[in-house]
């Protein structure tokens, strides 16, 4: 314990000079992690990115907004603190329409606190004025034709064989195309790494066998995760296309995005 | 935890909604990624000035041929500085240059800007000057002497065959340099124009809008540098080249007017999801940049001015065309670093969820301040001084070759 | 026969072309990381470089390894969606070294899911936890691992 508190000192020195230094509050805190993102431990053994496909689809009928996931995955991936998420939760509320308006629907309120990784509060309306309201979980849409592998002038991000989109941290130049081109806001600039980062569908997990640390702690299923090449008896993800209409988002922009939806509002960009 | 106790701990730097991610402090590309296309541009232009003395053989604009042809480089040199500079690994640029990703806007512009350093500008330069080097050589001692000896290449061969097949060479570069310096620039509008995620770049005219801007720009500095240039020396300036200068940079502006007026046409006509927050960039938060300083210091008041002389020529008298000539350069010169500022910033300025905007403070000190940023914007000017020194010496006499008549021969 | 000498300025040129574009091919041929390629345009080890990253969540198998009795209670009792570490927090140290402690359960880990929400869904149970009765710690009257059975 003791040890452990000399380096934590130790770092929180290194930190602080560091901050005095740049003087970005960001930064700082993720000076703490820096060894955590960039470590390697044992690689899995006999994995074949050619002999899998993974997929997450959402089922937004049956997220109650706990933000356990997002949550877990900054956890999981020591994502930095602060406003970088690789993925969140997004509450929309739509309002009544005002009597005599002659209208549907009232006003759209969308909010992420936090990205929701603390759980939602009370709406900011009274909830007498309330029409609709529902949760959206968000993620790398594993776009079937990712712009953000298109733009990328290096080759540091790509499609895997396996499904995943990701970055790696050793060759990526820290441009800012691939975020710019991501039309989903699914990536950020690390000032950890100076490098973009994004969803890698727990890469790290899934190569084992393990779920996606959001799909782990999603109490309600709301995140259905599953392999196309190796469908379980009875699996969720062709259940899920079997018994919903299923949406993506922004369609128009021609991405094809893997990450379907179901119970989602024309509201959803 | 209890809920009751979340509060938001940091200022909000938005409005509205905007995806987590999209809540930073400052845009992920700030000041230098507006002066990338800014100098870009101005190389682009430039270099179009300089050809309509050897290809379209607009003899009164002689005497800024080799001028326009130096600022052009001395731009280009920098181009790829902000780029450099606003990297996260800037160690880690060569790798665009090892593995292109050849489906990205980016990696290609290594390519062209590579191209057309190397294979048009440097080379042209060096055709033209070629013969004055062998003779500097000669004259010139010291670091001088050594640097027109270096640039020679070796080649000493002053004949009038030799010197024929310099201008034969630099013409058949210029016609490949027209296209090229259109490729630069439309390459960077590319850059913006293909990010179809977002409303405000994803616009098939916007490569084209860049190039007519670059042009415009890049006349407009060699305006400038001209004016400036025959000021410092005390020399009187050369009217009839500076009122073709002022016709050529009009023309431009007047077709550079229109396109940008076509695109915003189209976009207010086709109203689409986007237009909501269009509309509210144009009025609200870029009012200033877009409204004062693009379209009317930067377009109107310009066009009225060059336009008035075009139509009264011959009644103004020199010194009044002068300084509306260099009133209306310096207008459309800042009007078209805002036009780039509208577009790099003000396709940040707004979430890509099209439900809030982004409040961003710009630096003053940091990489992506207004400290650097100046620093950039001035090192090609820095190198411009230097260049004319060593190559537009009033002290060296030059071989005098006519560029235009190159073909004829 | 009159030999065609090319002139010197193009000589010198191409020399130089060559040059450029010979090392070029040489640095790029150096430079470029072996795995390049191996899937596409990109460097192949990364995938494994990835894939070797730590874990912190150690995922339901693991718990099932020691307290398979818990996750068969659980799995009679609505609670059956529920991972381990939706409540227990992450266990990836715990699981290699089972000394490592769990964080300790709060009620917030209770009402984080379960506090009154107009936007959950209706099908959720909810309670407002003001009006619900209070002052009790959550365990006296709901056991988390059977949550329809009474303590």
């Amino acid at each position: 314990m003791k040890k452990k508190l000399s380096r934590r000192n130790l770092l929180t020195k290194l930190g602080l000079a560091a901050a005095a230094a740049a003087a970005a509050p960001a930064a700082k805190a993720a000076k703490a992690t820096v060894q955590k993102v960039l470590v390697t431990a044992d690689a899995p053994k006999g994995y074949d990115p050619k002999d899998h496909k993974w997929q997450m689809v959402i089922d937004a009928n049956r997220c109650i907004g706990c933000g356990h996931c997002a949550e877990a995955c900054k956890t999981e991936n020591h994502v930095p603190e602060g406003h970088y998420y690789r993925t969140w939760i997004e509450r929309y509320i739509v309002t009544k329409p005002k009597p005599g308006s002659a209208e549907t629907r009232g006003e759209v309120l969308v909010d992420s606190p936090e990205g929701g990784m603390r759980g939602f509060g009370p709406p900011p309306v009274p909830k007498e004025d309330i029409q609709q309201s529902f949760f959206v979980p968000k993620l790398c849409n594993l776009c079937e034709h990712s712009p953000c592998a298109q733009v990328c002038p290096v080759g540091a991000t790509f499609d895997t064989p396996d499904g995943a989109v990701l970055v790696d941290p050793k060759y990526c130049i820290g441009c800012g195309f691939c975020i710019q081109a991501c039309p989903y806001g699914c990536r950020f600039m690390s000032p950890v790494t100076r490098t973009a980062e994004k969803c890698t569908l727990c890469y790290h997990r899934i190569t084992r066998g393990l779920r996606p640390a959001c799909v782990e702690v999603c109490p309600t299923q709301s995140r259905i995760f599953g392999d196309l090449k190796h469908p379980l008896p009875d699996d969720p993800l062709q259940n899920f296309f079997k018994n919903n209409r299923v949406n993506t988002l922004k369609p128009h922009l021609g991405t094809e995005p893997r990450v379907a939806y179901a119970g989602i509002d024309k509201e959803v960009r | 935890m209890d809920l009751t106790n979340v509060v938001l701990e940091a200022a909000p730097h938005f409005e509205g909604y905007v995806y987590p991610n999209e809540a930073t402090p400052e845009p992920l590309w700030s000041v230098l990624i507006v002066i990338y296309p800014y100098i870009t541009g101005l190389v682009a232009g430039a270099f179009i000035m300089a050809s309509l003395v050897r290809v379209f053989r607009v003899k009164a604009l002689e005497p800024v041929y080799r001028l326009s042809l130096l600022t052009a480089l001395s731009f280009m040199l920098c181009a790829t500085l902000p780029l450099l500079l606003h990297l996260g690994h800037p160690e880690r640029s060569y790798q665009i240059m090892m593995t292109p990703h050849l489906t990205s806007p980016m990696a290609i512009f290594g390519f062209v800007y590579a191209w057309y350093l190397m294979a048009v500008l440097l080379l042209e330069l060096w055709f033209d000057y070629r013969q004055d080097f062998v003779e500097w050589s000669q004259t010139e001692s010291g670091f001088r002497g050594v640097l027109y000896r270096a640039l020679m290449l070796g080649v000493t061969d002053e004949s009038d065959k030799a010197v024929r097949l310099d201008m034969k060479l630099g013409w058949i570069i210029s016609i490949v340099g027209i296209p090229s310096a259109f490729l630069l620039h439309g390459y960077v509008g590319f850059i913006f124009g293909s990010i179809k995620a977002n409303p405000w770049w994803g616009n098939v005219l916007m490569p084209i809008i860049f190039i007519l801007s670059a042009m415009v720009s890049g006349i407009a500095m060699c305006v400038l540098n001209y004016l400036i240039l025959t000021w410092v020396r005390r020399k009187t300036i050369d009217m009839r080249c500076l009122d073709v200068m002022a016709m050529f940079l009009f023309y431009a502006l007047v077709i550079d007017a229109s396109i940008e007026g076509l695109d915003w046409i189209h976009r207010i006509y086709s109203a689409e999801e986007d237009f909501a927050v269009i509309r509210q960039m144009a009025t609200e938060k870029l009012f200033y940049t877009l409204n004062i300083g693009q379209a009317l210091c930067g377009t109107l008041l310009p066009l009225l001015m060059l336009g008035l002389i075009q139509l009264l020529r011959k009644r103004l008298p020199e010194i009044a065309r002068k300084r509306m000539y260099f009133a209306s350069a310096l207008m459309i010169v800042i009007g078209v670093f805002a036009m780039r500022w509208n577009v790099v910033i003000g396709g940040q300025l707004f979430s890509k969820s099209l439900r809030g905007f982004m409040l961003y403070k710009m630096e003053f000190t940091g990489m992506e301040g207004w400290l650097v940023g100046l620093a950039v914007l001035s090192l090609p000017f820095i190198i411009l001084v230097v260049m004319i020194k060593l190559f537009l010496s009033e002290k060296l006499p030059t071989a005098g070759h006519v560029p235009h008549d190159s073909p004829s021969v | 026969m009159r030999r065609f000498n090319l002139p010197p300025q193009v000589v010198r040129l191409v020399l130089l072309t060559i040059g450029i574009v010979g090392s070029y091919m040489v640095a790029r041929y150096f430079l470029t990381p072996k795995s390049f390629g191996q899937y596409g345009w990109y460097r192949g080890d990364a995938l494994m470089e990835r894939a070797s990253l730590p874990r912190v969540y150690a995922g339901m198998k693991a718990c099932d390894e020691c307290h398979s009795d818990k996750l068969q209670q659980l799995a009679k009792f609505p609670h059956k969606t529920l991972s381990c570490e939706v409540c227990h927090g992450p266990g990836g140290a715990h699981a290699k070294d089972p000394d490592v402690k769990l964080a300790v359960l709060t009620y917030g880990h209770c009402v984080r899911c379960h506090e009154a929400n107009p936007t959950r869904p209706k099908w959720h149970k909810q309670i407002n936890i003001r009006e619900h009765y209070s002052g009790q710690k959550c365990t006296e009257c709901h056991v988390p691992h059977a949550p329809s059975e009474v303590p």
